[in-house]
């Protein structure tokens, strides 16, 4: 601790142009680290929060599945009957509408059937009820001016729909969640515009079929008697439209700023090992072991990284707080000090690099003999 | 403390380079008293502080230290020797950039893993003692040379090494400050009875020492 805080006091400059680096580093992954999961939870928040281990869907569809998959009702019946298994089905499909008060808003509709698990829990007003028509809104929709009260006109169909009830802050492919009923959900995916079709002429068809199997529930067989694909909720939220490829994008960018923080750090501490080479030789040469080399320029190191860090933490949070709600990001502090800790150990990782070095000087460079 | 050499023999190069630097060397340090080695450059006077000092094994020869064939020693045992047997007063490069005059000592008791507070009022006392009151905040680069080879004497006395090595001492500052340093190594060595070898061109140091070595005639 001796020489290591005397050096960076003597330097530093030097020190602090390295920790302002370091800061900008961990801000930039921790500002991406934001994005990444700001942007999935605009994604698939909505399927998150679905109180479901698995989704059946047809099996032709291979991606987009709640874009492409239709379900017919007797197959929601007979997976109703396995055993092992509560289903329920589910449909899914992006609409826009116009509430009463001239709001223009776009929605992930979610048909359920009220009364069964996939139907959402309310923070105001009512849930779904069988019984009567009604929209249950997300919270984001509420933030953008829809009130319990208001009424939603679908666009083209004219459907009108009363809002009972606002959930969470849910969304789907980056468009706000609402949940109604099935008979209103089959008159919103399957309806024509200009013709008035009674709900029972509708495709009795659903997107999916949500699925919370007990431990042992036999599903691939379910699936070979059913003729579906019943997929794991971690495999679901990749029938998100977009997900996938948000996350390799984003996660590239992480795991490219992950190999650049110990190629910076270790750059650094590469010069900085040479440049006091001949220090390093004369405290060999009046005794100190190579383990108090190696320690006081990991601590050296270790202080910088963790200053640097920690700056850049606070520096990724200030931007999350600037940015607001303004696009889709999101910093919990478990997210963010698992971040950090990748980027200190990343680059202390870097320093390790120069180990060799600062544990290998010549004490006899100190003699006249060798100079 | 005693130091003597015996039959010691270093080589530089390999094959048909091979030439020995000091060639079955054998001499005895006393305590208290300033030995200096004399001769022409390349004749191994730094060679011999190196084996002298532990920081050179030699090809053959032993180099008996207080009683330890120091020569026979692995690397650990051989710093843990030079930071609590041997002191080291360099020609240049003395002294850590980053540290005071008083932090230059307290980086001697730092790597003896002794720590540092309680040594400071010490270490102030033993730049005093050597005209460096009034330095004690400086950093290297704040001081003359004369001064940085007074700190680094300082710093090679001050965990009370039996075995001071000293090279060059005078190389880099003036006559005044010369005959000060020379006067000083003298003073040092029979205050702290311990065993001093200086490798030096200057006849002004020669002629302060007690006993002088010529390698020159010695090879």
């Amino acid at each position: 601790m001796f020489l290591a805080l005397r050096e960076i006091r003597a330097a530093r400059g030097r020190f602090l142009l390295m920790g302002l680096v370091v800061m900008l580093v961990a801000a930039l992954v921790g500002i991406v680290s934001g994005f990444t999961t700001g942007l999935g939870n605009d994604t698939v928040s909505a399927l998150r929060a679905l109180p479901a281990t698995h989704v059946a869907f047809a099996p032709g569809a291979k991606s987009d599945q709640f874009n492409r998959s239709l379900v017919d009702a007797s197959t929601v019946a007979r997976w109703r009957e396995r055993p092992g298994v509560e289903a329920a089905p589910l449909g899914v499909t992006i609409a826009r509408g116009t509430t009463d008060r001239g709001l223009e808003i776009d929605m992930a509709a979610f048909g359920v059937e009220p009364g069964t698990f996939p139907a959402p829990p309310v923070r105001r007003g009512t849930g779904l009820d069988a019984a009567r028509p009604g929209l249950v809104v997300s919270g984001k929709l509420a933030s953008d001016g829809v009130r319990v009260g208001d009424t939603v006109t679908v666009d083209r169909l004219g459907l009108k729909l009363p809002v009972t009830g606002v959930t969470d802050d849910l969304s789907y492919g980056h468009v706000p969640a609402v949940y109604l009923p099935l008979d209103a959900w089959r008159a919103i995916r399957f309806g024509v515009p200009g013709a008035a079709t009674a709900p029972d002429r509708l495709p009795q068809d659903v997107s999916g079929v949500a699925l919370r199997a007990r431990p042992g529930a036999d599903l691939a067989g379910a699936d070979r008697a059913l003729g579906t694909l019943s997929l794991p909720m971690s495999k679901v939220l990749e029938a998100a439209p977009g997900y996938k490829g948000e996350r390799v994008t984003m996660t590239s960018i992480q795991v490219f700023l992950y190999l650049i923080a110990p190629l910076i750090v270790g750059a650094f501490f590469a010069v900085w090992t040479v440049q006091r080479a001949p220090e390093l030789a004369l405290l060999r040469a009046i005794g100190a072991s190579r383990r108090r080399l190696l320690s006081y320029t990991v601590l050296q190191a270790a202080l910088v990284v963790a200053a640097g860090t920690v700056a850049g933490g606070a520096l990724a949070l200030a931007t999350g707080l600037l940015l607001g709600a303004a696009v889709p990001f999101s910093l919990p502090a478990g997210t963010l000090a698992g971040t950090l800790a990748a980027v200190a150990l990343v680059g202390l990782a870097g320093t390790c690099l120069t180990l060799r070095r600062v544990t290998t000087p010549d004490p006899l460079t100190m003699l006249g003999a060798a100079r | 403390m005693s130091l003597s050499l015996s039959g010691v023999t270093v080589t530089r190069g390999h094959g048909r380079t091979r030439t020995a630097v000091l060639r079955d060397f054998t001499a005895t340090f006393p305590a208290g008293k300033v030995t200096a080695l004399v001769g022409p450059s390349g004749s191994g006077k730094s060679t011999l502080l190196a084996v002298a000092g532990a920081l050179l094994r030699p090809d053959s020869g032993a180099v008996d230290l207080d009683g330890t064939d120091i020569a026979r020693l692995g690397d650990g045992e051989r710093a843990r020797f030079r930071r609590e047997r041997i002191g080291y007063m360099f020609q240049t490069g003395n002294l850590l950039g980053a540290l005071t005059a008083t932090e230059q000592l307290l980086a001697a008791t730092h790597v003896a893993g002794a720590g540092t507070r309680r040594h400071r009022a010490r270490a102030v006392a033993a730049l005093e003692e050597l005209g460096l009151g009034d330095r004690l905040r400086h950093r290297p680069d704040q001081l003359s040379g004369g001064e940085r080879q007074r700190v680094a004497l300082a710093r090679a006395l001050f965990l009370t090494p039996g075995l001071l090595l000293v090279d060059e001492p005078t190389a880099a500052v003036d006559r005044s400050q010369a005959d000060a340093i020379a006067g000083l190594i003298g003073d040092r060595t029979r205050a702290h009875a311990c065993v001093t070898v200086v490798a030096t061109h200057d006849p002004a140091v020669v002629a302060s020492a007690d006993a002088v070595i010529d390698l020159d005639s010695a090879a």
